[in-house]
């Protein structure tokens, strides 16, 4: 991609240095990449598909398959995309092939005093103590279902650029676009999630700007 | 001044991710310098983007690389097994004879000694193991899953539900 060489990247990024060590059938390298990866991994899971276990079945299973193909890995790009290639194949497949279910809160009950409460509750409460009268807990079940709103290209795009500082021309790598595609994609995602949670933008209580007209 | 159109909205979006280039991202500065709406769309979604710092970063389990790792282990130590399948019904048959051969044994073993205890042969070098053995034919049964056990600790704590649940499936 960059015109390095595996060399070259290789000395600038030490977790393909440990890959190559997998690679090599180092006996201890392996367990240590699942340690230096397996938080990202599960987040980004956990993001994407909304259930912790399934995520860490799925991560596990990422790990698993770079295992199997060690033998064939050749660094061309960061090892952070590669992983999160396959990791995005994993992921697109699980989603595709799994029976939907309705997504539960994390750690809040719908019809409990901590559930998500219809936006109108929380606008007024905006007028006491803007902000804080929102759990945190609330806030992040609300978004998680704007996230999972999206479809799941878009969802994909943001979970990297947000949750792994990915770049455009990374994300591209990873997804098998071009970059011009990703900017669409992360464009209208953006667009929806700022629909979709537009009533809690501005909680904090700061003046709501001029906003274009509703289509 | 119009709204956005869906290009012009992909460049702020994209400006806002620091991915414009120096030419488009000085346009674009020019009109939000001049569009009040523009510049209000462009704050709506820098914050709606800071909202997922909401969502909570979430750690694999303790035990997650452990229960990796076993899982590798199972699959490595099983590959040897994994035969073309051509040859699987022969080769399967032969190893269910191997098995029966090496049960029969036990069990004769294993009643004989019930039947004429003064009767027994002189003890092999080391008499402890081989009667564990004989009296734990699971043990011949999973011996090649047993080779990869560091020790009986560890061997103890595969038994643990906390830690590998359903997972061994043994």
């Amino acid at each position: 991609m960059s015109g390095e060489t595996s060399g070259q990247l290789a000395l600038r990024d030490p977790d393909i240095r440990l890959m190559l060590r997998v690679r090599d059938d180092d006996p201890v390298a392996f367990g240590e990449l699942v340690e230096l990866y397996q938080h990202r991994l599960v987040t980004v899971m956990q993001h994407l598909v909304g259930n912790k276990e399934e995520a860490e079945d799925l991560a596990q299973e990422v790990f698993l398959r770079v295992y199997r193909v060690r033998k064939k890995y050749r660094p061309r790009a960061k090892f952070s995309t590669w992983l999160f290639t396959i990791a995005n194949n994993l992921a697109l497949n699980a989603l595709r092939t799994r029976q939907r279910r309705p997504v539960v809160p994390l750690n809040v009950h719908d019809s409990g005093p901590l559930g998500p409460r219809p936006a109108e509750q929380l606008v007024r409460d905006r007028a006491g103590q803007p902000g804080e009268r929102i759990q945190q807990q609330e806030l992040a079940t609300i978004i998680q279902r704007a996230l999972e709103g999206l479809n799941e290209r878009q969802r994909v795009a943001v979970i990297l650029n947000k949750f792994e500082d990915m770049n455009y021309a990374e994300i591209a790598e990873v997804m098998n676009l071009t970059t011009k595609a990703v900017k669409s994609l992360l464009s209208r995602a953006r667009e929806n999630l700022r629909q979709a949670l537009k009533e809690y933008v501005y909680m904090d209580g700061e003046p709501v700007p001029v906003e274009p007209d509703e289509a | 001044m119009a709204d956005l159109s869906d290009e012009e909205r992909a460049d702020l979006v994209a400006y806002l991710d620091g991915e414009l280039d120096e030419q488009a991202a000085q346009a674009l500065e020019a009109r939000l310098g001049n569009d009040p709406r523009a510049r209000a769309e462009a704050e709506t979604l820098r914050r709606t983007w800071e909202l997922l710092d909401y969502l909570p970063r979430t750690e694999a389990s303790t035990s997650f690389t452990h229960r990796t790792l076993e899982r590798l282990a199972v699959q490595t130590s099983s590959q040897p097994v994994m035969l073309p399948a051509s040859r699987w019904p022969g080769r399967l048959l032969a190893l269910g004879w191997v098995a029966a051969v090496l049960l029969a044994v036990a069990a004769g073993l294993g009643a004989a000694n019930w039947l004429w205890p003064q009767q027994q042969t002189p003890r092999p070098e080391r008499p402890d193991v081989e009667a564990l053995v004989v009296q734990n034919p699971r043990v011949l049964q999973f011996k090649r899953l047993y080779e990869h056990a560091d020790d009986l600790q560890f061997l103890r704590e595969l038994d643990q539900p906390d830690l590998f649940g359903d997972d061994v499936g043994w």
